[in-house]
C-alpha cells in the first residue's frame, strides 16, 4: 500500500497556498502515486496552525505550512520575515529565499524534527485603518491587530500604537466595532476577509511579508525512500512556483478590486512619508538583530537591489 | 473520612477558582484595551489555557456530582442484577476510554519535554501549560475507579445522572428556598 | 464500514448509560485505534486542542456564570413583574407576560434551559393560582424558554460560530428578528386560545406602577444594553461581552440587588438614617463586600453551579470535536457531501434534508453536539449551493430549538418536568400541541432567509 501524506493547511482549497497544496497532490499522484498518496486536508479541518507542527512531529500529519512567524517557539532566525522594510517589494523576498541563507533556514531546524521544502509566498503587507495614516505619527495611539510575534509587536511600538494579538476568526467583527483601529495584511487577506469594508483608509505601505513555509516532519523524511524524496521535493518545487505565481496574480487582483468597489480610500505614500515610516520602524533591526543573526538581515538587504 | 472530604473541597475550590480567574482575566483585558488602550500580549494564549485547565480538572468531578448528560431509559428497564452487570462494562469501558488518553497524554507531554518547546507568549514549557491533560485524565481515571468499586459493592448501579435539567433546578430550589417571602 | 462502526460504536455507548461526552471520545478514540494510522499522543493534541483552542467558546462559561448570578439574584422576578405589568391586562395577558419575561431573560441569558428554569419557576405555579391549566402553562413556558438560544446571546450560536468560522456577531445579529417573531407568535397563539378558552386577566395596574416595576427591573434590562451595546457598539467581542455581563450581574445583583452575597438583607438605607451617612455607608460596605463575596457561601454556591454546568458543556463540546475530527480524517462529511450533491437537490430540497436530519438528531442529543457533528457535513454543500452561512446557522438553531422539546432527550421538557413536579411525560403532553407552532416558524425561517438575513445586511 501506498505511504499517506497528509497535508493539513488553515485556508480556503481557493486560495494560493490551497491551489499549490492541489497542485502538489497532483503532481505526486501522477508520478508515484503507487507509492505515495497525498490527502489535502484544508480550512484548518485536521489542525489549527498553532497545534499542527505539534500534530506533525508526532507523526500523524506528514505535511503542513503555517505562517512564518508560528515558528517562533522553535526559532529566532525566521523572524527576519517580520521585519518592517527589511524587503522593498516581493522580488526581494524570493531573491533572499532563494539565496544560500533563505536555503539555509529551511532546514536549521532539524534538530527540532521540522524539514522546511519551500516558500510560499502570500504577500506584501499594506496597513488598513479607521482613519488616514500618512506618517507614523498618524498611527500613535491606535490598536492594531497582530498575529503572535514579537517583532510584529515591537513594530507597532516603534510608532507608539497599541500591538492587539487576536485570533484572525475575530478580527473582522473586531474592526467593524471598531473596537480595534487597524491592521496590517496583503491586499488578498483584505479582498478576501473583506476588511476593505470595515476599514474606510487603506495604506499602501509594503511594509512587510507575509508567507509560509511547507515544512515535513524529519522523521517522514527519513523514512522515505531516495526516489519518493526527489520526486516530492521537484512537485513541491513545481507547486511552489505555481502557488507564488498566484500568489502575486491574485493580489494584484485584489488591490484593483478594493479600488473599484469604492469602499475604501487607498493612500499611496509620497518618498518623503515612506522615508519616515522607514526611520520610524527600522530601530527594530536592531532590537532583535542578535537573536535573528546579523548574516540573515545583511542577506537580505543585499536582495534590495 | 474528612480527608475525603477536605480534598473534595479543595477540588471544588479549584475549580470555581478557575472560572473567576479566567473571567477576570478577559475582562481585565477587555477593561484596559477600550478604556486605556493596554493591551496584555499574553491574555489570549492564557485565557485559552485556563479553559482547558478548566475544562479536563473539571470533568472528573462531574463524574461523582453526576453532572454529566446521559441517556438512562433502557438501563433503568432492566432488573437490578443486569443493571448493575451492564454498569460494569459502562464503567469499565470508560476506564479504557481513560486509559487510552492517559497514554496518549503521556507519550506527547513527553514528547513536547524533549523537545523543550516554550509556550508562544506565557513563560513556560509546552509541557508544564498543557500538563493537565494527564492531570485531568488521571482525575477521571480514579473516578471511574471508585465508581466500579461502588457499584460491585452494590452502592451504586450505574453513572449518577443528575440531568443539566435536575442541576439547574436544584440550584434554584437552593437559593429560593429562604427567600419565599420576598415580594 | 467506519462510519457505520463509529455509530453503532456510539449509541451503545449511549444505550448502556455511559455519559453522552464520554460515549462520544470513547467511540471517537476506539475508531481511531482500529482504523486509522493516527497515534493516540495526536488525539490528545486533538483532544486538548477542541478544549482550549477556540476563543468564541469561552462566552459559554461567561454566560452561564452570569445566567446564574441573575437568575439567584432575583433579577429573573423583577423581569416579571416588569413583563406583567406591561401586558398583564389583555385576556390571556399572564401567560403572555410570561412569554415576554422569557424574551427578556433570553436576552441576557445564552441558555435555553436556563431561561425556563429561571421564569418557569417562577410563573407557572402563578398562572395556575390565577385560574389557568397548568399544563397550558407549562407547555408555553416550555416552549417559549426555547428562545434562550435564538435571542441573542446564545450558546449554541457560539458553537455553530466556532464550528464553521463564520463569524458569532452576525449570527447573534440574525437571531434578534426571528427571536422576536417567535415570541409574538407565541403570544397570538395565547391571545387566540384566551378568547377560546376564556381564561383570566389582570387589571391594568397604572403608569406608576409600570414605571416603577420599569425601574426595579432597570438592573437586569441594562445588562442587555451592555451585552449588545459592547458588541455592536466597538467595546468588545462577543466572547469579552460576556466576560463583561458576567462581572456586571455579580455586581447588580450583590451590591446592587442584594439578593445573595454578604450584603444580603442589608437595606439600602437604615430607618432615619440621613441620606449623607446611607450614601457614605453603602459606599465603604460596597467596597468592602466585593473582596468579601471571596469568602461567601452564597458567590461559592453560585460560581460553582456555574462552573459545573459550563464543564459539563465544554467537556461535550471537547469530546463532539474529537468525534467530528474522526468525521473528517475518515472524509465521512466529504462522501455524505458527495452522495448528496449527487441527488442533485435544488437548495429548498437540500434545506428540506437538512431540517430533518437535525429533527431527528434532536430527539437524541445534546444541541452543541449535534452542530458539531452536523454543521462540518452540511456547511460545505450548503455553501456550494449558495446558501448563507448565517441563514444555514439560524435554520440549525431554531431546529436545535425544537429539539429541547422533543423527547427523549428535551432539556426543557426536563426542566418543565422538575419545576411542575411532574413526569416527564406530562410535560411532553403540556408541550405538544405548541409543537406545531414551532413547526410552522421553522418552515417560515427555512424559506423566508430574508427573516435572519435583513438585520445582519443592513447593519454590515
Ligand atoms: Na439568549
Ligand atoms: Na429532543
Amino acid at each position: 500500500a501506498p505511504v499517506t501524506l497528509k497535508f493539513s493547511h488553515v485556508v480556503a482549497e481557493n486560495t494560493p497556498k490551497g491551489k499549490m497544496a492541489q497542485r502538489f497532490e497532483k503532481l505526486v499522484e501522477e508520478r508515484i502515486g503507487d507509492k505515495v498518496q497525498v490527502e489535502v486536508y484544508p480550512n484548518s479541518q485536521l489542525y489549527n496552525d498553532n497545534k499542527v507542527l505539534q500534530a506533525m512531529q508526532l507523526g500523524d500529519v506528514q505535511m503542513a505550512a503555517p505562517a512564518l512567524s508560528k515558528f517562533s517557539r522553535y526559532t529566532d532566525r525566521l523572524q527576519v520575515f517580520d521585519l518592517p522594510f527589511l524587503f522593498e517589494n516581493i522580488d526581494a523576498v524570493s531573491c533572499f529565499q532563494k539565496s544560500d541563507k533563505g536555503r539555509m533556514l529551511l532546514d536549521h531546524m532539524k534538530d527540532k524534527g521540522i524539514i522546511g521544502l519551500g516558500y510560499q509566498h502570500n504577500g506584501m503587507k499594506q496597513l488598513s485603518a479607521s482613519d488616514p495614516l500618512r506618517t507614523p505619527g498618524d498611527a500613535a495611539g491606535k490598536k492594531f491587530r497582530i498575529m503572535s510575534s514579537d517583532v510584529l509587536a515591537a513594530q507597532f511600538k516603534a510608532v507608539d500604537a497599541a500591538p492587539v494579538k487576536k485570533p484572525f476568526s475575530e478580527v473582522f467583527t473586531l474592526l467593524q466595532t471598531e473596537a480595534i483601529d487597524g491592521q496590517e495584511n496583503t491586499w488578498s487577506n483584505i479582498y478576501t476577509q473583506k476588511f476593505y469594508e470595515v476599514q474606510p483608509y487603506i495604506t499602501e505601505s509594503n511594509h512587510g511579508y507575509l508567507g509560509y513555509m511547507v515544512v515535513t516532519s524529519t522523521s517522514f523524511w527519513n523514512s522515505l525512500d531516495e526516489e519518493s524524496r526527489k520526486v516530492i521535493r521537484e512537485s513541491m518545487n513545481e507547486a511552489l512556483e505555481y502557488g507564488n505565481s498566484l500568489a502575486n496574480e491574485l493580489n494584484q487582483e485584489a488591490k484593483q478590486k478594493v479600488i473599484d468597489s469604492g469602499e475604501s480610500e487607498v493612500i499611496d505614500l509620497s518618498d518623503d512619508q515612506r522615508e519616515q515610516w522607514v526611520k520610524a520602524m527600522k530601530p527594530v533591526w536592531n532590537q532583535f538583530r542578535s537573536q535573528i543573526g546579523g548574516d540573515l538581515i545583511d542577506a537580505a538587504e543585499a536582495c534590495d537591489g | 473520612m474528612s480527608i475525603i472530604r477536605l480534598l473534595n473541597r479543595l477540588e471544588e475550590d479549584i475549580i470555581a477558582l478557575l472560572l473567576v480567574v479566567l473571567t477576570l482575566l478577559v475582562f481585565v483585558e477587555t477593561v484596559m484595551r477600550f478604556g486605556f488602550g493596554a493591551t496584555i500580549d499574553w491574555a489570549e494564549e492564557g485565557s485559552l489555557t485556563l479553559a482547558g485547565w478548566f475544562v479536563l480538572f473539571g470533568a472528573s468531578h462531574g463524574i461523582k456530582e453526576g453532572t454529566h448528560i446521559g441517556v438512562d431509559l433502557f438501563t433503568r428497564a432492566l432488573p437490578g442484577r443486569a443493571r448493575r452487570a451492564v454498569a460494569v462494562v459502562a464503567v469499565v469501558a470508560c476506564l479504557g476510554y481513560a486509559g487510552l488518553f492517559l497514554y496518549g497524554s503521556w507519550v506527547y507531554l513527553d514528547k513536547m519535554w524533549m523537545l523543550g518547546l516554550p509556550m508562544e507568549d506565557l513563560p513556560m514549557p509546552t509541557w508544564a501549560a498543557h500538563s493537565v491533560m494527564l492531570i485531568g485524565f488521571g482525575l477521571i481515571a480514579l473516578r471511574l475507579v471508585i465508581l466500579l468499586v461502588n457499584i460491585v459493592r452494590g452502592r451504586a448501579d450505574g453513572f449518577p445522572f443528575a440531568n443539566e435539567a435536575d442541576e439547574t433546578m436544584e440550584h434554584f430550589e437552593a437559593t429560593h428556598a429562604d427567600e419565599g417571602g420576598r415580594s | 464500514m467506519t462510519t457505520a462502526f463509529l455509530f453503532i460504536l456510539l449509541f451503545g455507548a449511549m444505550l448502556i448509560g455511559i455519559p453522552v461526552a464520554l460515549s462520544l471520545g470513547l467511540s471517537s478514540i476506539v475508531t481511531i485505534l482500529l482504523f486509522s494510522n493516527d497515534s493516540l499522543a495526536s488525539i490528545a493534541l486533538k483532544f486538548f486542542s477542541a478544549a482550549s483552542d477556540h476563543y468564541t467558546l469561552l462566552a459559554i462559561p461567561f454566560f452561564i456564570l452570569s445566567s446564574a448570578f441573575l437568575s439567584t439574584g432575583g433579577v429573573a422576578e423583577r423581569l416579571i413583574d416588569f413583563a406583567n405589568n406591561c401586558v398583564g391586562h389583555i385576556k390571556g395577558g399572564l401567560a403572555m407576560a410570561s412569554v415576554l419575561a422569557c424574551m427578556l431573560f433570553a436576552a441576557v441569558s445564552g441558555s435555553s434551559p436556563a431561561t425556563v428554569a429561571a421564569i418557569g419557576s417562577l410563573v407557572i405555579a402563578g398562572m395556575a393560582k390565577a385560574g389557568y391549566p397548568e399544563k397550558f402553562a407549562a407547555g408555553a413556558i416550555a416552549n417559549a424558554g426555547t428562545l434562550g438560544i435564538l435571542i441573542p446571546p446564545s450558546i449554541v450560536m457560539l458553537v455553530y460560530s466556532a464550528a464553521t468560522q463564520t463569524s458569532a456577531a452576525k449570527m447573534f445579529m440574525a437571531g434578534l428578528i426571528p427571536g422576536i417573531m417567535m415570541g409574538g407568535i407565541l403570544m397570538l397563539a395565547i391571545y387566540i386560545a384566551a378568547r377560546v378558552m376564556d381564561l383570566p386577566r389582570l387589571p391594568f395596574p397604572g403608569f406608576r406602577t409600570l414605571f416603577g416595576s420599569a425601574a426595579r427591573a432597570s438592573g437586569g434590562l441594562m445588562l442587555i444594553v451592555i451585552v449588545l451595546g459592547a458588541i455592536y457598539g466597538g467595546v468588545a467581542s462577543p466572547t469579552e461581552a460576556a466576560a463583561v455581563s458576567a462581572i456586571y450581574a455579580f455586581l447588580v445583583s450583590a451590591l446592587v440587588y442584594r439578593d445573595i452575597g454578604p450584603l444580603k438583607a442589608t437595606p439600602w438605607r437604615h430607618e432615619g438614617e440621613s441620606n449623607a451617612t446611607a450614601v457614605a455607608r453603602n459606599a465603604v460596605q460596597m467596597l468592602v463586600a466585593v473582596p468579601r463575596s471571596a469568602w461567601h457561601p452564597d458567590m461559592r454556591e453560585t460560581v460553582l453551579s456555574a462552573a459545573k454546568t459550563s464543564i459539563m458543556l465544554l467537556f461535550i463540546i471537547a469530546n463532539a470535536m474529537l468525534f467530528a475530527h474522526v468525521l473528517t480524517t475518515e472524509r465521512i462529511p466529504h462522501h455524505i457531501a458527495e452522495a448528496i450533491v449527487s441527488w442533485g437537490l435544488p437548495a429548498w430540497g437540500f434545506l428540506i434534508v437538512v431540517n430533518i436530519l437535525l429533527l431527528v438528531a434532536g430527539n437524541f442529543m445534546e444541541p452543541s453536539a449535534i452542530l458539531l457533528i452536523m454543521a462540518p457535513i452540511l456547511f460545505p454543500i450548503a455553501m456550494q449551493l449558495g446558501i448563507d452561512p448565517i441563514h444555514l446557522g439560524v435554520i440549525m438553531v431554531v431546529n436545535m430549538e425544537i429539539g429541547m422539546i422533543t423527547p427523549p432527550v428535551g432539556l426543557n421538557l426536563f426542566v418543565t418536568a422538575g419545576i411542575t413536579n411532574r413526569s416527564l411525560g406530562w410535560a411532553m403532553s403540556a408541550a405538544l400541541p405548541w409543537l406545531g407552532l414551532m413547526l410552522i416558524f421553522l418552515l417560515l425561517i427555512t424559506y423566508i432567509p430574508q427573516i435572519s438575513l435583513f438585520l445582519p445586511e443592513i447593519l454590515g
